[in-house]
């Protein structure tokens, strides 16, 4: 592999990677603001500028291709100059607004200028400001605080693949907006907030919500399709705040879609059952485990039972139904159920060009590898069904059969249940699923159950240990 | 080894430590200045300094504060709590703003955190209760103390 030598470290690279990459492997860091590793190279910020031996001026780290044998500094005191001169410039027409920002904390602008910058301003002239349109649902747009880097443009157009943002007017008057200022477009808007190294553009269902650095993260797998993204889940006190992209190149590179990304709002919502809860007359009376749990079991008796395990649950979830439910009641048949119109893996795809997938849920690929086929329809012996949830599969028509309901639930979908035992989601366990390439993925618990809610293994020994006391008695 | 310290039979007997410590209490009880005053008639002169009371300063009415959530970040005692909004006129703003006192040490940090001079401790230190403290919005709002 060909070398080079970054502040007297030597550093291997491929050819034609650039200099920022072949820095950061070695552990030096320079700043950046219009390189993004995952779009088109602009060079435009002049951030990034090191000195390289044998040439005379300043290059830009993030346009220029290492080569062998390259001397590269990047602490010199003409780099920090530059750098300082950089920030000054920036910062010219910045508000600094940050005590009101949603960026703060987490913002390259501030970062930098904290380190990089100096911490007086020598002008005094007034600011360029913008009106603000409205750009859509999901992003704020606030362009007083813009540097015009241009990531989010090339995103649009290289990554969402449409072309809906632009630079309008030119040098100081520049102005990044939609199209005639209409709303975004793109399932993948949630990205701008992410790439825009500012609080320009930032996402409106967090606006103000909590300040970053409260957050507390955990790495976690989106439950929202088969691609299985990876993200990390941002939450404080048990509640979830949002969730942002984790990079993985395999997967899902830097990106989230919107669905996957705001699909975390079940989780805190009002309309979650939390409480286990037995159906008298028309309406739930909540309970307590004990009683729910042996009511399901007189429910059961001397019923032949169907079934249905959301393709939502991880492989243990999945096992453990398996190999519990067939001793504690008389089952029919286990089918698994998810999306409408995917039943099997064949029938899944991609759904756009970029990481959406037709299955809605996650681990429909696991499911198929434990045995289970999908569910279309119920043998009419069917006396009851058993439903297990995790939150985001969509509950098939049941027929008015009466059933019983184990995790998830949202108030709204219950019509014909009888009994609900409340389980966790996604960000309440632990867990492995497989994605739509068959790659395991394990995840990690971010937040304890809400309520009285219990995990299923939990409610399994709840289950086993109440029969076997009533045995005993 | 325990060092017994070495006294002498004056110091064994006590007696005459004993009277020596009561003369210095009669001494200063009869003829020595008084420390104590008559507190709600008579009232100490404080530093300007001195960290009381918090309140909001506004101006034209308007709360200085926007909401920017340094003052709990810093908080010591994790007595602040405020919920953000937005309204027309003001991009952030507090919709809530409580101050847990009974939990507050005084130590001044908001103060010193606020980028926008709003959260400050005045000169009032009388802040007995009848009831747990928390001090809402609206009570921080009236610019008591101002300084
Ligand atoms: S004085 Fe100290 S403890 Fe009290 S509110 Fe201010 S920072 Fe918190
Ligand atoms: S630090 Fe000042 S502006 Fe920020 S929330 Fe506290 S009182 Fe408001
Ligand atoms: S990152 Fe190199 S010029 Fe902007």
């Amino acid at each position: 592999m060909p070398k080079c030598i970054i502040n007297g470290k030597e550093a291997e690279f491929k050819p034609g990677e650039n200099i920022i990459e072949v820095a950061k492997r070695v552990g030096i860091y320079i700043p950046y603001y219009c390189y993004h590793p995952a779009l088109s190279i602009v060079a435009q910020c002049r951030m990034c500028a090191v000195e390289i031996e044998k040439m005379p001026k300043l290059q830009t780290a993030c346009s220029t291709p290492a080569t062998e044998g390259m001397i590269i500094k990047t602490t010199t005191e003409r780099v920090k100059k530059n750098q300082r001169a950089i920030m000054e410039f920036l910062l010219l027409n910045h508000p600094l607004d940050c005590p009101i920002c949603d960026k703060s904390g987490e913002c390259d602008l501030q970062d930098f200028s904290f380190q990089y910058g100096d911490s007086f301003m020598r002008s005094s002239e007034e600011r360029r400001t913008y009106v603000d349109l409205d750009i859509g649902g999901v992003i704020k747009k606030n362009m007083n605080r813009c540097i015009h880097c241009t990531r989010c443009l090339r995103f649009a157009e290289g990554v969402a693949e449409i072309h809906e943002m632009v630079a309008v007017k030119r040098g100081n008057n520049i102005e990044i907006s939609t199209i005639d200022d209409r709303p975004l477009e793109t399932d993948y808007a949630g990205n701008y907030a992410d790439i825009c190294p500012t609080g320009s553009l930032s996402i409106k269902d967090f606006r103000f919500k909590k300040r970053v650095w409260y957050l507390k993260k955990t790495p976690t797998v989106c439950e929202g399709c088969s691609r299985g993204c990876n993200m990390e889940v941002h939450e404080e006190r048990g509640t979830v705040y949002r969730c942002v992209p984790r990079v993985n190149l395999e997967i899902n590179k830097y990106w989230l879609c919107d669905e996957g990304r705001f699909n975390f709002k079940y989780v805190n919502s009002e309309n979650r059952l939390t409480e286990p809860s037995i159906k008298s007359a028309q309406k739930f009376d909540f309970c307590d485990w004990s009683t729910a749990i042996e009511k399901s079991r007189e429910f059961f008796q001397g019923k032949k039972t169907t079934v249905l395990v959301g393709s939502d649950l991880t492989q243990e979830e999945i096992k453990l139904i398996l190999d519990f439910i067939p001793k504690q009641i008389s089952v029919l048949s286990f089918f698994h159920y998810g999306t409408p119109g995917v039943l099997f893996s064949k029938d899944d795809g991609p759904a756009d060009r970029i990481l959406k997938m037709k299955s809605k849920t996650s681990n429909l690929y696991g499911i198929e590898k434990l045995g289970l086929t999908g569910f279309e329809k119920y043998s009419p012996q069917t006396g009851a069904f058993l439903v297990f949830r995790g939150g985001r599969a969509s509950v098939p028509d049941l027929g008015g059969i009466p059933t019983v309901g184990i995790g998830v639930f949202q108030k709204t979908i219950i019509e014909n249940f009888k009994i609900i035992l409340p389980g966790t989601t996604f960000v309440e366990k632990d867990g492995t699923i497989f994605n739509f390439e068959g790659v395991e993925q394990k995840f990690k618990r971010a937040i304890l159950p809400p309520g009285q809610s219990k995990n299923l293994s939990e409610i399994f020994m709840l289950w086993a240990h109440l029969g076997a006391a009533r045995r005993a008695a | 080894m325990l060092l017994k310290p070495k006294t002498s039979i004056l110091q064994k007997i006590y007696l005459p430590d004993i009277i020596i410590g009561l003369w210095i209490t009669i001494k200063n009880f009869f003829f020595g200045k008084k420390v104590t005053i008559q507190y709600p008639e008579e009232r100490r002169n404080y530093s300007s300094r001195l960290r009381g009371m918090h309140y909001i300063k506004t101006i034209n009415g308007v709360e200085n504060c926007t909401a920017c959530m340094l003052c709990p970040t810093v908080c010591p005692a994790e007595c602040i709590h405020i919920v953000a909004g937005e309204r027309p006129d003001k991009e952030k703003y507090p919709i809530s703003f409580e101050v847990d006192v009974l939990r507050c040490c005084f130590c001044g940090m908001c103060e010193e955190a606020c980028p926008k001079d709003a959260i400050k401790l005045s000169n009032i230190y009388e802040m007995s209760m009848l009831k747990r403290s928390v001090y809402e919005k609206d009570f921080l709002l009236e610019q008591r103390g101002h300084k």
